[in-house]
């Protein structure tokens, strides 16, 4: 029994120079779905929602803001809260299309080398690259609200105050990089294989079980991924900071 | 032995043993948890939310020691 799961995303056509892989694929059908249903959510909107649509959206954006501003403080969560709900609601819709039936399944074949098939979809979180440019975007933004809260001066003074830890501190930035990404590949992409896996050995009933583990999953890693997100920036933004306005509340 | 048994070998000790920190990094979390919830049920919610967020962080770890088996048995 063989079984061929490549962790590098499959390249399925080329336009000049640029090669779009089946990943690349799989996000833009994502893009377009989560556009159609931002569209569809927001036509004819009223202050007490009517569309049932609009009151799941309303639903969700609601737990998202308010994590947001639980966890950064009003003025900061909110100027974020943009990043992290596209982080979780792309990342929660990325994570879920990988399973739908259509994708792994449908391959294309390259008709020089015969025998050599290649699925089109494939769960987009699955490719490092995609989520790599993910973390990098968002530990990118934690420093840039260090730096705007703290100024350059803060922030250095931050990185440098036990100076022999600074390039620790640095390592650390760079580790949470890896991290984020590295959590969210794995999961998913583990998940894909051993989906595989358990379709080629118990083609039926079985796999519904692993199935809905994956949907959980699914929505767990989204979560975490923005959840850790939104905690790095509320640290960088005022760790110190924060313990000021308890103590001037308390007094 | 031969280098592909070698491989083959590390990939399954690299998911084996780096699975057992993670796992009794679940487990503890979780039973601290549900002492947790049993000696103040009114904190169901918050406590199960923030146990199921430390869980999937100390899964990360176990998830490291399997993109590592994953490399050395499909990337060789």
């Amino acid at each position: 029994m063989e079984i061929h799961a490549s962790m590098a995303a499959e390249a399925l056509f080329h336009i000049g120079p640029f090669t779009v892989t089946n990943t690349m694929l799989t996000t833009w059908v994502v893009i377009a779905f989560l556009t159609v249903l931002a569209i569809l959510a927001t036509r004819r909107m009223s202050l007490v929602p009517e569309s049932r649509l609009q009151n799941l959206m309303e639903l969700i954006v609601e737990f998202l803001l308010d994590l947001s501003e639980k966890t950064a403080g009003p003025r900061v969560g909110r100027a974020v809260f943009p990043l992290i709900a596209t982080l979780f609601i792309f990342i929660l819709t990325a994570n879920w299309f990988g399973i739908l039936p259509i994708v792994g399944t449908i391959t294309l074949c390259d008709p020089h080398h015969p025998g050599h098939c290649v699925p089109v979809f494939r769960a987009a979180t699955s490719d490092l690259n995609i989520t790599a440019a993910m973390a990098l975007i968002a530990i990118t933004t934690v420093q840039v609200v260090g730096v705007t809260v703290n100024g350059v001066r803060g922030y250095l003074k931050e990185l440098t105050t036990p100076l022999l830890l600074a390039p620790i501190h640095l390592i650390g930035e760079i580790s949470h990089v890896v991290s984020l990404s590295a959590r969210l590949f794995g999961n998913i992409f583990g998940g894909e294989v051993l989906l595989v896996v358990m379709f080629a050995l118990v083609p039926y009933f079985v796999p519904i079980v692993f199935m809905g583990l994956e949907m959980f999953f699914g929505f767990i890693q989204a979560l975490i991924f923005s959840v850790l997100t939104i905690v790095y920036i509320a640290l960088a933004a005022g760790g110190h900071g924060g313990g000021e306005e308890h103590a001037e509340a308390h007094s | 032995m031969t280098d592909e048994a070698f491989i083959k070998l590390a990939a399954g000790l690299a998911i084996g043993l780096g699975a057992i920190g993670p796992g009794l990094g679940i487990g503890l979390a979780v039973s601290k948890a549900m002492e947790a919830i049993g000696r103040n049920p009114e904190t169901e919610n918050a406590v199960r939310s923030t146990m199921i967020l430390g869980a999937g962080l100390a899964e990360a770890v176990a998830i490291y020691a399997f993109v590592i088996a994953l490399i050395l048995s499909l990337v060789v």
